[in-house]
C-alpha cells in the first residue's frame, strides 16, 4: 500500500519512442477517474508540475516511475543523458513500469541499433538491461503499443497495494496468461483447421497462411478489446506479436511452413500431437465453416 | 541576445535557438531536433509488407497515415512493375474513413492539449486537464477502430484492399459516434451549428465564437499574436496522388519537384537530425491550411485574404477542417456498399520488382513514402514527413515556414507559441 493511496505520484519519461504508448493511454475511457487519484509530476502531453526541465534539474521522488520507449545510455531529455536520468529517477521511486515492447524488451527501435538500444530490464529475452539490479521494482507491460486498460490495472494493483503475480518477464499474469488467439473470434475455424483463403473476410483461420501469431503471443487484445470494440484479429489481421522479447519478426503476412504444416507451433502443442489431430481434423468436412457467414453481405 | 528554448509538450522535443533584438523582439530562429531513429534503414532488407508494420510506429499520433501511404506505395510498386492491383470502392472508402478519423483526432487534441492550455498558460490561467477532448478524440479512435481492429498502430490496410470484413452492425456504430463527435464539435468547439461557423468565417466573426475555439483565439489576441505569424504564404498539398496542386501557381505540382536538403543536419556538420523537404528549391506550408486554400475552402479563404497565413488563419483552418472531415466521414459510411469485396488478392509480393510512391494526406500536411522493391524485398526507403516542409530549419536570409512566423515576434514566449501553431512533431520530422 502507498503511503497516500488518494494521490499517487507518477512521472512519465520518454526513452526513444514513437509516442505510441502515450497515445494508447490517452484512449482510455476512464482517464476522469484516473487522474483523480493520481498526480503526474511529469507527463509529455498532460498537464502536470513539474517539465521536462524542471524533471531533469530535481530529479524528485515518485511512487511510480513510466518509462516508455527503449534504452540507450547516450540518449537525452532535456540534455541529460540517460544512462544518468533514468537510475536516479529510478532508484527514487517504489514501482516502475516498463510501458511497451520498446521499454521492455528493446522493440522496433533495437533494430536500427542492436548494440546500444535495449529494454531497461530486458535486451530482448535476456536480463541486461540498465536497471536489472532493481528487476523486483519493475513489472513489465509489453505490447505495441501497450493497452490503456493494462496500465490502470497495473497502476490500480500498487494503489490499493494487491500482490501481482508476474511471468517470467515480470508481465502480469492476469494480462498475458491469456494468448491473443483465447477469445478470438476465428477460433472454431482454428481447431477444425479451416483456412481464411484471403484477408478480407470474417472467416477462417489466420494462422495458416496468413502468419497470425496469436496461439504463441502473450496478451489478452481479444478479452480486453482494443477502443472497446475490436482486435487485430478481429478486423481480420494476424496478430504480429508485439507482446513478445521476438518482436518484430519478418515476414508478418505469411506463414512459414514445412510441408504445409505451419513450422511455428501453438504454444505448448508437441508438433508430432499437432500433426496427429490436424490430419483428424482435416477429414471432416464441415459444410457450415467453408462456407460464408452472411451470404449477402450487404 | 540568444536564447535556447526547449519546446516539450509536443509530439517528443525540439530546442529553439533565438536571436533577439534589445526589446526582446525575435530577429532569428532556429529549429533543431536532436533525437533520430533511423525507421529507413531498419526497413531494409525486410519483405515489403513488414512495412506495414513498421512504418506506423513512425509516430504515435498519425501511424496510421504512415500505414496508408505504405499501402499506397507498394500499391504504386505493382503498378509501376506492369502488374494490374484492384481496390474496391468499399477499401478506398473504408482507408479514407479510418484515415480521417487520424487527422480528427489529431486536431482535437492539438486545439485544447496545446493551444488552448499554452496560451492560457502564458496569461497566467492554470488551464485543467482537457478530459472532454480526451474522451471524444478516443471515441474518434474508437470508430476508427470498429475497421481498422485498434488505434494506434494497426496493419489493416494491405495491397489489395483491406482486412476488415465490417457489417451494417458496424456501420451502424460508427455513425453513432460520429453524431456524438459532431455534438462535441457544435456545442464544445464552436459553440454554434456548423453553418454559423461558415458564416462567421466568411463575415469575419471567428473571434466572437462562444466555444474553446473562440476562447483561442481570443487568448491569443489578447496575447497579441492573433494576426503575427505570418510566413512565405506559399502552399502545397500533394495528397491524392493524382491531383498535385501548388496552391500559388495552380499548376499542377509533381512529386519529382520535392527535394530534401540536409545541409542543416548533423551528417553535413548542422546540429539538428531534421532534414528539409522542399518543392522547387523553396519552402512550401503544408498542412489544413494548404488543403483548406488548394480545395478552395470559402471560408478560410475569405480569412485568408484579409489576415494571411497568420495564427487566426492558421488555426482556424484545422479547426475548419475538423468540420468538413467530419461531414466527410458521413458521406462516405452512408453511401458504402458493404456487399462489395475487402480484399482483392494481388499476385504474390515476391514477384515484384520495382520503385513506387505513397503520398497521403496527414493530419500535419503532405506524406510521402518511396522505395525500391526487388523481388518483394526492400531495397531503399525514402520518408518526407509533413513536419520536414513546415518546420525545415533556413538561413537567415531563406527561412523556413515555421521560422519565417517566428521572426518579428515580440519575444521568445510569443515566437514559441506561433511555433505550436504549426502542430509540432519531432518525432516525424526526425524518423
Ligand atoms: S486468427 Fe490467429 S488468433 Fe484467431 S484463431 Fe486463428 S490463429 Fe488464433
Ligand atoms: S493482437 Fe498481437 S500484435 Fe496485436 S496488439 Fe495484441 S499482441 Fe500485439
Amino acid at each position: 500500500m502507498l503511503s497516500n493511496p488518494a494521490r499517487v505520484k507518477i512521472i512519465w519519461l520518454q526513452g526513444i519512442t514513437c509516442n505510441g504508448n502515450t497515445h494508447s493511454f490517452l484512449n482510455d475511457p476512464a482517464l476522469g477517474n484516473f487522474l483523480e487519484s493520481a498526480e503526474f509530476i511529469h507527463h509529455p502531453l498532460l498537464p502536470c508540475k513539474n517539465t521536462l526541465k524542471e524533471l531533469v534539474k530535481k530529479l524528485p521522488k515518485s511512487d511510480i516511475l513510466i518509462f516508455e520507449g527503449a534504452y540507450s545510455a547516450s540518449f537525452e531529455r532535456a540534455g541529460m543523458a540517460m544512462e544518468t536520468l533514468l537510475p536516479a529517477l529510478a532508484s527514487k521511486t517504489s514501482h516502475i513500469i516498463s510501458l511497451g515492447s520498446c521499454a521492455s524488451f528493446g522493440g522496433i527501435f533495437k533494430e536500427g541499433n542492436p548494440e546500444q538500444i535495449s529494454g531497461i530490464v530486458f535486451d530482448k529475452e535476456e536480463e541486461k538491461g540498465p536497471l536489472r539490479a532493481m528487476r523486483e521494482k519493475v513489472i513489465t507491460l509489453s505490447g505495441c503499443p501497450a493497452h490503456p486498460k493494462w496500465l490502470s490495472f497495473v497502476i490500480d494493483m500498487i494503489v490499493s497495494g494487491k500482490r501481482i503475480a508476474l511471468d517470467e518477464y515480470r508481465r502480469p499474469k492476469e494480462l498475458y496468461g491469456y494468448l491473443v488467439h483465447n477469445g478470438c473470434l476465428r477460433n472454431e475455424y482454428f481447431e477444425w483447421k479451416v483456412d481464411s483463403h484471403h484477408f478480407g473476410t470474417k472467416e477462417g483461420c489466420l494462422y495458416y497462411a496468413q502468419g497470425c501469431q496469436g496461439p504463441f503471443t502473450h496478451g489478452s487484445c481479444n478479452k480486453i478489446l482494443w477502443n472497446e470494440v475490436s482486435s487485430k484479429t478481429r478486423s481480420g489481421t494476424p496478430c504480429v506479436g508485439c507482446t513478445e522479447p521476438t518482436f518484430p519478426k519478418s515476414n508478418l503476412f505469411s506463414t512459414k511452413t514445412y510441408m504445409s504444416i505451419p513450422s511455428e507451433m501453438p504454444l505448448g502443442i508437441p508438433k508430432r500431437s499437432y500433426l496427429a489431430l490436424a490430419g483428424a481434423a482435416k477429414s471432416f468436412h464441415i459444410k457450415r465453416l467453408e462456407e460464408r457467414l452472411i451470404d449477402d453481405n450487404a | 541576445m540568444i536564447t535556447h528554448e526547449l519546446i516539450e509538450r509536443i509530439e517528443g522535443e525540439a530546442v529553439l535557438d533565438f536571436k533577439t533584438d534589445k526589446s526582446g523582439v525575435v530577429q532569428d530562429a532556429n529549429i533543431r531536433f536532436s533525437h533520430f531513429r533511423g525507421m529507413e534503414a531498419i526497413l531494409e532488407g525486410r519483405n515489403a509488407l513488414d512495412a506495414l508494420v513498421i512504418t506506423p510506429r513512425v509516430c504515435g499520433i498519425c501511424g496510421h497515415s504512415h500505414l496508408i501511404a505504405t499501402v499506397k506505395m507498394i500499391e504504386n510498386v505493382y503498378r509501376n512493375a506492369g502488374v494490374s492491383i484492384r481496390i474496391s470502392d468499399k477499401a478506398n472508402a473504408i482507408r479514407q474513413i479510418t484515415l480521417s478519423c487520424e487527422l480528427i483526432q489529431n486536431h482535437i487534441k492539438w486545439l485544447y492539449l496545446v493551444m488552448l492550455h499554452e496560451s492560457a498558460k502564458m496569461l497566467g490561467e492554470e488551464p485543467g486537464v482537457a478530459l472532454k477532448a480526451l474522451y471524444v478524440s478516443s471515441q474518434v479512435n474508437q470508430l476508427c477502430a470498429l475497421f481498422s481492429g485498434q488505434w494506434p498502430h494497426s496493419s489493416y490496410a494491405l495491397p489489395g484492399g483491406v482486412t476488415c470484413d465490417p457489417t451494417h452492425i458496424e456501420v451502424m456504430q460508427a455513425l453513432k459516434i460520429l453524431s456524438d463527435v459532431e455534438c462535441f464539435i457544435r456545442d464544445e468547439v464552436l459553440g454554434c451549428d456548423v453553418d454559423a461557423f461558415a458564416q462567421a468565417m466568411e463575415h469575419n466573426r471567428v473571434l466572437s465564437l462562444t466555444g474553446d475555439f473562440g476562447t483561442v483565439l481570443r487568448n491569443f489576441e489578447r496575447l497579441g499574436v492573433l494576426e503575427q505569424g505570418k510566413s512565405h504564404s506559399r502552399f502545397l498539398v500533394l495528397g491524392d496522388t493524382q491531383e498535385i496542386i501548388v496552391h500559388s501557381q495552380h499548376s499542377g505540382a509533381i512529386a519529382e519537384n520535392v527535394s530534401e536538403d540536409s545541409s542543416q543536419t548533423f551528417a553535413e556538420g548542422g546540429n539538428t537530425y531534421a532534414k528539409n523537404a522542399l518543392y522547387n528549391g523553396e519552402f512550401f506550408e503544408t498542412g489544413p491550411l494548404a488543403r483548406a486554400l488548394v480545395q478552395e475552402r470559402t471560408g478560410i479563404s475569405a480569412l485568408h485574404r484579409l489576415y494571411g497565413d497568420s495564427a487566426l488563419t492558421r488555426i482556424t483552418a484545422r479547426v475548419d477542417e475538423m468540420v468538413s472531415l467530419c461531414a466527410e466521414v458521413r458521406e462516405l459510411l452512408m453511401s458504402l456498399d458493404l456487399s462489395q469485396p475487402s480484399f482483392i488478392t494481388p499476385p504474390s509480393i515476391e514477384s515484384i520488382s520495382g520503385e513506387g510512391i505513397g503520398i497521403v494526406e496527414a493530419p500535419r500536411g503532405s506524406l510521402i513514402h518511396r522505395a525500391t522493391i526487388e523481388k518483394g524485398k526492400i531495397v531503399s526507403y525514402t520518408i518526407i514527413t509533413p513536419t520536414q516542409w513546415n518546420l525545415g530549419n533556413g538561413t537567415s536570409m531563406i527561412p523556413g515556414i515555421a521560422q519565417k512566423a517566428m521572426i518579428g515576434a515580440a519575444s521568445t514566449a510569443k515566437a514559441s507559441l506561433l511555433f505550436r501553431t504549426f502542430d509540432v512533431c519531432s518525432v516525424c520530422t526526425t524518423h
